[in-house]
This record gives C-alpha cells, structure tokens and sequence, in this order.
C-alpha cells in the first residue's frame, strides 16, 4: 500500500495526518490544481455536491449515499471548512481523494476557502488546537488559492460557489481571471464565490450591507443563453430540502450539510448525473449520534448568569 | 433521552419531570418547558414571510422551538417564542449597516437595472418574551374577565434580581438552551437570538439574548434576564432585568481592546467590553382579578 493509499484510510477514520505529511500532501496537490482551469472541464456521470463545512461524519455519509470515490466521479462546489467540528479532516480527505484520483475528483473554491474568513469562523482555530501551530491552516490555504473557480459539465451546466457576477457575461471572461490569490473583496472573482439568487429583483440587486450581489431570474436567463447552457448550479445558501430550483430550474442551489451546526434539522442532497445528464437529487440525513465522535446534543448546565 | 438531573432531587425539592418525551417539569405551582425543534422548512418559511408581510426572514428559523414558563394557578404564562421576536425586528425596523467592504463597492461599476435592498438584515429586535394569562375555567370561579386583563404589564421597579443568591450552590434540576433564530449575515459575522433556563430548589432563572456581530463594524447584545423566587402561595412575582449593550468596532479598539472579529466569540469577555446603553428592572404586574383566584 502506498503512502497516499495509507493516508486516505487514516482520514477515512477521522484521523488527522501529521504535520510533515500535510506539507508532502499540499506540494503534490499545488502540481495537479496549478494545471486545472478557473471553468474546469468535467465529463458526466458526475455527483455534484454543495456545501459541506467540516462535517466529517456526515460527509462519510455522503460518500455511502452517492458511492466512493473513484467509483463515483465528484465535484465539490467548495466550503470544505468552517462551523464543523472536523474541518481538518474533511479538507484533508478531499485533497488526498484528488492528489490520488485527479481525474475523478474535482474541488472548487468557495468563499470560507479564504485565509481572512477561516480566521472569524473555526478552520484556523481547529488547526491551532489539533496542531499546536498554524504551520497546517498555512499549507491548507495556500491551497485554496489554487483551487479553481467554477466547472463545465458536458459544456452544459455550470457550476460554481455562489453565483454570477455583472462583470461576467461569458465563460472565457472567467478563464483570464487571475485566481491565485486571496478571496477579493471585490471584483468578478468575489461575486462568483459570494453573490447570492434572489426572488424579489429581476436584475442586480445590491445586499443591505452593501456589498455583495443579488441576481434575479433575466440575469439567470441571459447568461445561460449566452452561455449556450442549460442550468446553473450552485452551494452557498443553507435550504432545509437539500436542494430547490430557481427562476424554473435555470438554477439550483444544493447543500450537503445535513443537520448543519449540528442543530438545524435540514436533510442534505448531491446531485447525480448521469452520462446523458439525466439528473436524481439523493436526499441523505445526518449521521446517527453514536457514529459520531462528536460532543452530546444538550448543552451541560451552566450556572449561567 | 439524555437525562443530566437526578430525578431524586427534582423529587426532593417538591418537583416532577414533564412526561411523554416532553422535556421540563413541574415545581411550586410552575410548569417548565422547553422544545428544540427543527428549522422551518421552505413551505413554513414562505407562510412566515406572508404573516409578517416581509420577503427577509433569518437564514434559521426555529419557528417550533420554543420556552415556555406557566404558572398554572394564576393562568400566567411567560413565554419565548421566534415569531413574536420577529415581530419586534419589523416593528423596530433599524436601518442597515453597511460592511467595511461597502465602501470599496461604491466605487464599483454599477450593473444596469440594479436594486438596493433596505431593511435590517441584522434582525436586532426588542424582544424581550411574551406573556398572557391563560384561564382555566375549573380554578376560576369569579366573574368573567375582560379581554385587557389577558395581557400582563410590567411596571419599571427599584428592585434587582438578587444575582448573589444565584451564585453555584444549588443543585441545577433543569436546564436547557433553546435557539430561536440565527443568521450567519452570509458570513460577515452572526445574529443570534436564544434563550438559556435553569431551575434549582428555590427559584428559576433564564437569560434571553440577542447577540450581533457585524464584523469589522460593530456589536450589539440585548440581554433579557428573568427571576424568580418560588413560593407556595398567592400569586409569584417575577423580575425582569434588561441590558442593552452597544458598541462599534472602532470604539473598541480607540479603548485598546482588539478589533479583529475572532477576538469576540466569547460572549462573557463581550459583555463585559461592551458598554451599556440601555437598563431597567421591571416587575411582573399581576391583575387584582387574577390575585383573587390564586388566593382562593
């Protein structure tokens, strides 16, 4: 058995690598993503899934529902990290599946792939914790600067985090994108990881914050004819069904974080494709609390004041 | 079901679990009882949005969860519950606050047709619990009541919750955490609105708090504290203490304290950083009507 081989069963059972061995881990990985296009191409069958945020145990049943890889050709629409208990070996395990299997495995960046977000909500705490330095959360970031930004499936669906950008139009603005860089906080790469679909405008709209985009269903519409595509999909946005159309089906938005924060209740979904893109979303639940390392639901007393 | 009290000193300080997979229990004349259940679904949602006439509701809505604390002689029913704490965001309606990152953004080329959505999606609110006197018709033998006296007042008092007396000495019999919405403000900070409970032998306490972070911008924590000391007749008084706390970021680092967001995860270094702006005590008004029965 190879090194690699060896280290994917460790992850398999949760079990982080050393540090030395993330470093060996992360090198190999730069070689295979640095080669890998800001529109990936992928070929169908494909199992695409959403958001996954350190949910280790339930990412493992992910993998029972929709099969493991490099039996099942994946794609990972980003948000490996964050909020989950096991961020470290969620990211770790993914990066190992696509060091070992480049062809049947493809990771694109979300927006908690980014060193200023992970810092706010738990990945570079965890690496800290589960390593005594932050030498893992470095390596692990300057991988997500070469992650790529969004995937091309059969030239017919594409994908990405979050959603479009009023300063894309076309797939090929999104090919010279200059992507090996922290996550703006603005520009065409920020829009594609951050912005959002929504109901209530047709056009853009601009987030009360004040920054962040919205598109509505004509913005949805032109790009995909432009495009010559049939639908878009994308993560980003928690929904209790795993999964929902927009704007009649020119999007969907799926997420594969079940029960997400451990307390929401939400059922996850990933979407499969098969070789014609006939598409079945496979709704999966959270794993069972005895399969899981992780802390007893109620919350111990507290002599709060 | 995870148990963490022993039943024995429920028993011995003259109380009972709630049965049926219900979780809570009854002691002095008080039932307690909590619920976590699930968020809404996108069908709740929608009927959620129609009621409170918005299309913006937070990312997590645990529209069935909720705490609810009644006096079962008196009818009083104090009670903690999302959709009224939604009601307070609408009502109060604040303006937005822009992210550090909107500043860049002005300068950015406006797409055609573009919206500038308005409202709080902070979803700060007011609340501070809800309350009615619930009749049972079989422990009421005056005459009937008018409708204003279903809903209870609190008058401002001089009076504190005693926080000494709630110092670690008493056994917990019950306690439980019920989050009633959340929204991760598509990741540049959090809005949380929860509310904590614990029972010992002589009293119940709880703690509702809204607690916002808008990262890089500022931090706002509206605490609602609840107490009361049980006695076995007449009707219960109960004090309501609330705290309000605001601060911006820029505030906070002009006192030297830190002004990256990870530095505030933990809400007791938060709440004591962060000035007060707003505080009062208030007493639970109980109807002259309502005395009469508890009395009897």
């Amino acid at each position: 058995m190879s090194d690699l081989d060896r280290q994917i069963e460790q992850l398999k059972k949760c079990e982080p690598l050393k540090e030395s061995e993330v470093k060996a881990l992360c090198l190999k990985a730069i070689e295979i993503l640095v080669e890998e296009s800001n529109v990936q191409r992928v070929d169908a069958p494909v199992t695409i899934c959403g958001d996954i945020h350190g949910q280790f145990y339930d990412m493992k049943e992910l993998f029972k529902v929709g099969g493991d890889c490099p039996k099942t050709n994946y794609l990972f629409l980003g948000d490996f990290v964050d909020r989950g208990f096991y961020s470290v070996e969620t990211f770790l395990l993914l990066l190992a599946l696509k060091v070992r299997y480049p062809d049947r495995i493809t990771l694109i960046r979300g927006n908690h792939e980014s060193r200023q977000i992970t810092q706010v909500y738990g990945f570079y705490d965890e690496c800290l914790r589960k390593y005594g330095s932050v030498n893992v959360w470095r390596y692990c970031t300057d991988i997500f600067d070469y992650l790529s930004l969004s995937a091309l499936i059969e030239n017919k669906i594409f994908s990405v985090h979050g959603g479009l950008s009023p300063a894309i139009s076309t797939l090929d603005q999104i090919r010279t994108i200059d992507r090996k860089q922290e996550v703006p906080h603005d520009g065409a790469m920020c829009d594609l990881l951050w912005s959002d679909p929504e109901d209530i405008v047709d056009g853009w709209g601009l987030s009360p914050r004040g920054a962040g985009f919205l598109f509505g269903g004509s913005v949805v519409t032109s790009f995909n004819h432009s495009n010559n595509i049939d639908y878009i999909c994308r993560a980003h946005q928690l929904v209790m069904e795993g999964y929902k159309w927009m704007f009649n089906n020119q999007i969907v938005t799926v997420w594969s974080a079940p029960n997400y924060c451990y307390r929401c209740g939400n059922v996850a979904a990933i979407l499969e494709l098969d070789e014609n893109l006939n598409k079945q979303f496979r709704v999966f639940e959270a794993a069972p609390q005895e399969s899981r390392g992780a802390p007893s639901k109620r919350p111990a007393p507290d002599y709060f004041l | 079901m995870e148990v963490l009290v022993d039943e024995k000193e429920i028993k011995a300080a003259g109380g009972e679990l709630l049965l049926e997979g219900r979780r809570g229990l009854r002691i002095h004349g008080w039932e307690i009882e909590s619920q976590n259940r699930s968020i809404l679904n996108s069908l709740q949602l929608q009927q959620w949005e129609e009621k409170l006439q918005t299309c913006h509701l937070p990312e997590m809505v645990f529209g069935d969860s909720s705490l609810v604390l009644k006096h079962v002689n008196s009818g009083i029913r104090i009670h903690f519950n999302a959709f009224d704490a939604l009601v307070g965001w609408k009502t109060e309606a604040l303006p937005p606050v822009e992210v550090p990152a909107a500043a860049k953004w002005k300068f950015r080329s406006k797409p055609f047709q573009q919206v500038i959505l308005d409202y709080d999606y902070t979803f700060t609110t007011p609340y501070c619990g809800s309350q009615s006197i619930e009749f049972n018709t079989e422990n009421y033998s005056g005459d009937t009541l008018d409708e204003k006296s279903h809903h209870l007042q609190w008058d401002d008092c001089e009076q504190k919750i005693d926080m000494a007396s709630l110092a670690p000495r008493e056994p917990i019999l019950f306690y439980d955490e019920v989050v009633l919405y959340e929204d991760e403000l598509a990741d540049n900070g959090v809005s949380l609105l929860t509310v904590k409970v614990r029972v010992m032998p002589s009293s119940w306490f709880l703690l509702l708090r809204f607690w916002l972070r808008v990262d890089g911008v500022l931090m706002r924590l509206r605490d609602t504290r609840m107490h009361c000391i049980f006695k076995d007749r007449g009707s219960p008084t109960v004090l309501r203490e609330s705290c309000w706390r605001e601060a911006t970021f820029q505030a906070m680092s002009a006192k030297g304290y830190p002004s990256d967001s990870a530095a505030y995860n933990d809400l007791s270094i938060v709440s004591h950083r962060l000035p007060i702006i707003m505080q009062k005590t208030q007493i639970l008004k109980v109807p002259d009507n309502c005395k009469a029965v508890t009395n009897c």
